[in-house]
């Protein structure tokens, strides 16, 4: 393949190289190393609760804190290199100690939801055959159900106040388990994740660390991150030390410039669990020196208040939920974070009239990507002084090849949309102990995302929408995205959602649900404005059949509307 | 009626208090109150305006006696106090908005207070009293002094400044049942003796202020946490500043007539303001986005 198959490049920053180079490191904890030797004593990370208690970890903890873990892992447990490990936490100082302990162990992290179900999390834990599982306190009540079908070598029990000042960290504890009542009584509260640490700090060898470093080669599996995917049931995503890597690499060329070495803040409001937070804040950050504000429950959004207050926030990675979410927020708006550079948007399509209206409270844009969970997870992005395009998800990343496909197989002509492949070196290693459905999604090395986009006359790409998502109106296709869109821009509006309902005259109808802005009641806006505001924007077959008006919509845990939760219900 | 211990008692109090709340602010709350004047001006309406009505129209209807009814307007004109802000923050309103509130209540009351008890005072025919101006300057100095140290605390250390808040909340709540409980054996003489209607009046001025307070602010469309706010800013008042206003104003048996609402006053308040703080609390919860479990 040659730069010719890329026009996009020409839109790439003069210092943006159109493939990254050699990795410098073998891996993740080489890398992860690297960075601590270089930041020291500065805060990596720190935890901050809504009333604004918190605790920090430096680089060099959080180096110390990880070595001594992957020594308990390996020394203490027994566990060998490539034996499955599952992190089960909200955001905390434990997650990075936790995470860079298993991966410098040369074990597999597998990170998991805490909302997850006993249903939800027994599924990954039997198909991922994990053998020790750290877990926060709030949720080990579920665990036990679990433990009848998967039974753990080891189960650790790690804390929100874990690493924090005793004095602040006990009544924090106290508050968690009395006024919030959040802490269950559990057979493990014994098995503190803090314990674990200090037993590798009491029984520190650098000389075995070398040696789980030495076995770790860049293919080596670091992480299986389940994803729903495009087909029902949760598969594990294998993505290697290369992969993850990579992916932060390619990011870091298409907008390195922006970001100055050792004096980022960034907002971790997303879960660490997620693969979006994973690779760019808890990992890339890091590798740049970065200090990471983790939220571990961003829910009220109030929450936050202190946290922006409180810590000179330059970055924050989030969701269009996240973004359209802080700008109702009265103290947001009032006083918004003046150190900010940019928001950076993921995980789902970036609605236009949040993006204005974040632009317009803050003073700084939102800068959209895209990717999923099979490619580490970032695909595209739109460079910082690249043309300013709306609802583009920008640009492939550098050593990245982007196709669209049609139903045949063939490319797509310019301007016509297809299914969205991708290769390059994020792409994942497969599906866990599925080799059929990895069968399905990659093809020599291609991704097939599932997702419907169209290139532009610059190379700029655009989601169109879900391929499963797709309603077909009496032959037209009608995408559910550029409703809600509409929908959205209605004043009285906060979210919509539109799925395809059977119909007897067109096979298929849009079906829109949506949710009103707070304090605005049901007769202020009826259906009809709301079809009046529609008719002004999209052509009769786009237009809702069905108007349902919810007080909510169900979400996945980073705040995609799930669809598909809607078209079950229907 | 009201000791001097009990009074010392209170001051300390709310100075712990206001240190607590200090912590929870930074100048970003007060600029956001100021660009929003609407509130500030509707509180001081609704304080100097409706309140003295209230308690005029109660003292009338009910036919109190003389030293009865000059106590509740006293207790009617006096500014919002630091109770107002407690229950502001435990009800997870614009704390911001109630320290401003109170603050320019308190300054005006300079004036505003001779003002309304020339007004209104002759209808009941009393004599001329004073208002101990230097005593509403202390109020200001115990209000505004531990929340700019509060303030400062927290800049210097977050996990500090979220401790005392907490420590300031937890000390508030028995300071207030500890002085309930005692103050009422040690008077259980009076309130035995006095009518139902002086009950019905200290009980009547907070709540019916509550009342016309959040629908004045309703009706102008104010943010509706902001409403909550102004409600509790203008039925709550300063009952310990009333309280030594009469004391030392009034001399002897007069002076235990005078007081008595404003002693009757600022103990029911602490129990209607409770309720109503709860009911405005899980208010607040409902209003908040539901976003998505993001844990």
């Amino acid at each position: 393949m040659t730069t010719n198959d890329r026009p996009w490049l020409k839109h790439y920053g003069p210092k943006t190289r159109a493939d990254i180079a050699v990795n410098d490191f073998r891996n993740i904890a080489e890398m992860l190393k690297h960075a601590a030797e270089k930041f020291k004593r500065k805060k990596a990370f720190t935890t901050c609760m809504s009333n604004g208690m918190n605790g920090s970890l430096s680089f060099e903890q959080v180096d110390r804190k990880s070595d001594a873990f992957a020594l308990y892992l390996r020394e203490k447990v027994g566990l060998k290199a490539g034996d499955r490990v599952v992190l089960q936490m909200p955001n905390c100082l434990s997650y990075p100690v936790a995470a860079f302990g298993v991966l410098k162990a040369g074990c597999v992290l597998v990170n998991t939801n805490p909302l997850y179900t006993a249903r939800e999390m027994q599924h990954q834990f039997v198909d991922s055959g994990a053998k020790l599982i750290v877990i926060i306190n709030m949720f080990t009540d579920k665990l036990q159900e679990v433990s009848k079908v998967h039974s753990f070598d080891e189960v650790l029990v790690s804390r929100v106040s874990d690493f924090f000042n005793p004095a602040v960290g006990r009544v924090m504890d106290l508050i968690l388990k009395y006024w919030n009542k959040q802490v269950p009584t559990s057979p493990y509260q014994d098995n503190c994740f803090e314990l674990a640490v200090r037993w590798g700090e009491k029984n520190f060898d650098r000389s075995k660390l070398e040696g789980y470093l030495k076995d770790i080669s860049p293919e080596t599996l670091a992480v299986l991150q389940y994803t729903g995917g495009t087909t029902g049931v949760s598969k594990g995503a294998m993505l290697s030390h290369l992969n993850l890597m990579s992916n932060m690499q390619q990011i870091f060329e298409l907008i390195g410039t922006e970001i100055e070495e050792g004096k980022e803040t960034v907002m971790t409001a997303l879960p660490l669990y997620h693969i979006f937070a994973f690779t760019v804040n808890l990992m890339g950050f890091y590798t740049k020196g970065g200090h990471n504000i983790l939220i571990p429950n961003p829910r009220p959004l109030s929450n936050l208040k202190r946290a922006f207050e409180n810590y000179p926030i330059t970055w924050l990675p989030a969701v269009n939920t996240l973004l359209n979410a802080l700008t109702q927020e009265v103290w947001f708006c009032d006083s918004p974070p003046k150190t900010l550079k940019a928001a950076v948007a993921g995980g789902m399509a970036l609605q236009e009239t949040v993006a204005a209206r974040w632009a317009e409270v803050t003073g700084t844009p939102v800068t959209e990507g895209y990717g999923l969970t099979e490619a580490s997870p970032v695909i595209s992005f739109n460079p910082f002084n690249g043309p300013k395009k709306r609802n583009s998800i920008g640009v492939p990343l550098p050593s990245t090849f982007v196709r669209l496909e049609l139903e045949n197989g063939e490319i797509a002509a310019p301007g016509e949309p297809g299914e969205l492949c991708c290769f390059g070196p994020q792409v994942m290693l497969g599906y866990w102990n599925q080799p059929e459905e990895t069968a399905k999604t990659l093809r020599e090395g291609w991704l097939k995302t599932g997702d419907i986009a169209v290139f532009d006359e610059d190379g700029y790409l655009k989601i169109v929408d879900r391929k499963k998502d797709m309603i077909v109106v009496s032959g037209f296709n009608v995408y559910p995205n550029e409703v809600e869109d509409c929908l959205v821009k209605h004043p009285m509006i906060l979210e919509a959602a539109v799925i395809g309902i059977s119909d007897e005259k067109t096979t298929e109808a849009v079906k829109a649900f949506i949710v009103l802005k707070s304090g605005v009641d049901m007769p202020e806006v009826t259906e009809k404005e709301i079809m009046a505001h529609c008719k002004q924007l999209l052509t009769a077959y786009k237009l809702p059949r069905v108007i349902e008006f919810r007080n909510e919509l169900p979400k996945s845990p980073v705040g995609k509307i799930l669809r598909k939760e809607l078209r079950r219900e229907v | 009626m009201v000791s001097q211990t009990e009074q010392n008692l209170l001051a300390l109090m709310i100075f712990f208090i206001m240190l607590g709340m200090g912590c929870s602010l930074t100048w970003r709350d007060f600029f956001s109150a100021l660009r929003r004047p609407w509130g500030l001006f509707i509180g001081m309406f609704s304080q100097f305006g409706f309140m003295p009505l209230i308690a005029l129209a109660l003292a009338l209807m009910l036919k109190l006696d003389a030293y009865q009814a000059v106590g509740l307007i006293i207790m009617g004109a006096t500014p919002g106090g630091t109770t107002s802000n407690i229950f502001t923050y435990f009800s997870k309103g614009n704390l911001a908005l109630s320290v401003l509130m109170t603050v320019n209540s308190t300054l005006f009351a300079i004036i505003m207070m001779p003002l309304l008890l020339f007004l209104y005072g002759p209808i009941f025919a009393t004599d001329e009293f004073t208002i101990p101006n230097k005593n509403i300057a202390l109020t200001l100095g115990i209000l505004l002094i531990p929340v700019g140290i509060g303030m400062f605390i927290r800049k210097l250390s977050a996990n500090v400044g979220a401790l005392l808040e907490l420590a300031g909340g937890i000390v508030g709540i028995f300071v207030i049942l500890f002085l309930v409980v005692t103050w009422i054996p040690n008077n259980a003489a009076i309130l035995s003796t006095t009518p139902w209607q002086v009950y019905f009046c200290a009980i009547a001025l907070g709540l019916i202020g509550i009342m016309v307070g959040y629908r004045f602010a309703k009706i102008l469309k104010i943010h509706p946490r902001s409403c909550r706010t102004i409600a509790l800013e203008t039925g709550i008042q300063n009952g310990p500043l009333a309280i030594t206003i009469v004391l030392l104003s009034f001399k002897g048996p007069v002076a235990d007539q005078v007081v008595l609402i404003p002693a009757l006053y600022s103990l029911f308040i602490v129990i209607s303001a409770s309720f109503i703080t709860m009911y405005f609390r899980k208010a607040n919860t409902n209003e908040e986005q539901r976003i998505p479990d993001l844990l």
